[in-house]
């Protein structure tokens, strides 16, 4: 069984390693559109607010790192992170898309008027 | 910035269209009618992100906005008035011109909005987010004038305060009867979570004995398992709720007497009853023939553009959007499409293909709340949904509680979107 499982586990692996990679690849060569960007966060503002004020479960999105952020919404896009409302949003988007936002969200600054 | 072949026909021809009368200030003009969770973030966005290029003058009457969302929190006892009372002030900050007043009409032909006072505002584009009204003639034996004796409490403020007052009141063993409204209306879970914090109250002054009973036209009720559920869990024996095979129809009601008829039974000396009407589209948009044989408005899905005169948009609870809700976010989200649309038209702004998101979370009782929504987009000439969810039965209490604390950040962040 385990010897079985073992082979299984190494296909499963290899087919996930190039998916990995090419999220990196997203994150570092898709250069964000911010005006895409820009008008795309229009979605998320509605909870998340631009200023980084933190209000009840709904965390601070700004000033993140590009390719975290890119991850994150590719966990939510693959149902790995558990919210609906996260995936729904997550579900649309496109590499494009995410790279753009990422883009934008990670250019503001808390505290400054954005 | 680019700019299509189509939006610089629309920008060329904006500025020839323009003034009839020379005006020292030559940019395109939008006005935006009704200051709710539509046209407040439409007047936000055109002049923040036009940065200063387009006019932008919003009419509302009120001096401050009372949100009907989470007006039944206050009814709960969750938040008191003044959390829910929101200032026009820091839209100036963006450029937005505030005029408190009312719309006495919309004069298409000449492209002006004429006020109460006299006045008249000129528009390149207008948006209309006046809203719904209720229908008082829905409800036989009731109407505006007993609006007072029989609350509605659909539009947020003395009305929300009428009801606390009068469930206040209810004695112990009193019964509450809710009359529900019909589809499509304002705020689809707005009466069922309202029932739940009805009940909550109640239960918290000790009052277990008092009653809710709801008589409903519809078959079915939005995220009718999850309320039904958590009414059995908190509040058992207290709710009631009664579709239209049960209840064989609403004949009437007294307000003098505080009766309730129906088909199978008739309910007297209710202690309160709260009568939530047929809606339709706010006058404003009625009286301008923008609205179809539903009573609402019809738009074009790609931009919230109004179906019967392209110079308009109509967003919010007046508009016909599809698998939409009526909603503050579906509102805010058409507001947006909205915004981006016409600054691409009145200043060649570059626009994007529209989506539109909503999500309504629901109280129940502390910590217990529950959500619905979706991501919706223009499909074969209506918005249609693209994904949906809602919230399980049976979901865990750190999940409920956590739904809550969204609930919580949700609200800080769309007023915060709208108003500052």
């Amino acid at each position: 069984m385990k010897a079985r499982l073992v082979p299984c586990l190494l296909v499963l692996a290899a087919l996930a390693a190039p998916s990995a990679r090419a999220e990196e690849k997203v994150a570092s060569v898709l250069k964000g559109d911010r005006d895409l960007g820009e008008y795309l966060s229009s979605e998320c503002v509605t909870c998340h607010q631009p200023s980084g004020k933190q209000v009840g479960a709904i965390p601070v999105i700004i000033g993140w790192p590009e390719d975290q952020f890119v991850a994150v919404m590719h966990s939510f896009k693959r149902r790995e992170r558990d919210n609906q409302v996260m995936q729904t949003m997550a579900s649309r988007l496109s590499d494009e898309e995410m790279a753009a936002l990422a883009a934008y969200f990670g250019s503001l600054k808390p505290g400054v008027k954005n | 910035m680019s700019m299509n072949r189509r939006q610089l026909l629309a920008a060329t021809g904006a500025l020839i269209a323009a003034p009839h009368v020379a005006r020292a200030d030559a940019r395109p003009r939008v006005v935006i009618i009704g200051g709710g969770a539509g046209g407040a973030t439409a007047a936000k966005y055109i002049a923040k992100d036009s940065g200063g290029k387009i006019d932008v003058t919003l009419i509302e009457p009120s001096r401050t906005f009372v949100t009907c969302f989470h007006s039944n929190l206050y009814l709960g006892g969750f938040k008191d008035m003044k959390a829910i009372t929101h200032s026009y002030e820091a839209l100036k900050n963006h450029g937005v011109k505030v005029i408190h007043s009312r719309v006495a009409m919309i004069d298409r032909e000449n492209k002006r909005v004429e006020l109460d006072d006299s006045s008249h505002q000129a528009y390149d584009r207008l948006i209309v987010a006046p809203g719904i009204d209720l229908k008082y003639d829905s409800v036989p034996g009731w109407g505006q004038a007993f609006e007072e004796v029989m609350p509605h409490a659909w539009k947020a403020g003395k009305q929300t305060e009428i009801l606390r007052a009068k469930l206040d009141a209810v004695p112990d063993g009193g019964t509450i009867v809710m009359i529900a409204p019909p589809n499509p209306y304002r705020c689809p879970p707005g009466p069922y979570e309202r029932v739940s914090m009805m009940a909550y109250r109640l239960q918290q002054a000790g009052k277990k004995k008092a009653r809710i009973v709801i008589i409903d036209p519809k078959e079915s009720f939005s995220k009718q398992g999850l309320f039904q559920e958590g009414w059995e869990k908190h509040y058992p024996g207290m709710v009631e709720w009664l579709g239209p095979k049960i209840h064989d129809g609403l004949k009437s009601v007294d307000p003098k007497t505080g009766t309730v008829v129906t088909g199978f039974e008739t309910y007297t000396n209710a202690a309160l009853v709260n009568v939530i009407p047929a809606q339709m589209a706010g006058k404003i948009a009625r009286d301008a023939k923008l609205v179809n044989e539903t009573g609402y408005c019809p738009i074009k899905p790609e931009t919230m553009q109004s179906a019967i005169d392209p110079l308009i948009y109509v967003i919010g609870d007046a508009a016909i959007a599809g698998d939409m809700p009526k909603s503050a976010f579906a509102a805010n989200s058409q507001a947006k499409v909205a915004a981006m649309m016409i600054r691409g038209e009145l200043i060649g702004a570059r626009t994007f293909p529209a989506r539109y998101a909503n999500t309504c979370w629901s109280l129940i009782s502390p910590n217990n709340t529950v959500k619905v929504g979706g991501s919706y987009g223009p499909k074969d000439g209506r918005i249609a949904s693209v994904e949906t969810f809602v919230s399980k039965v049976g979901e865990t209490d750190a999940q409920r509680k956590e739904q809550q604390d969204e609930n919580t950040g949700w609200y800080a962040g769309i007023t915060a979107d709208m108003f500052q």
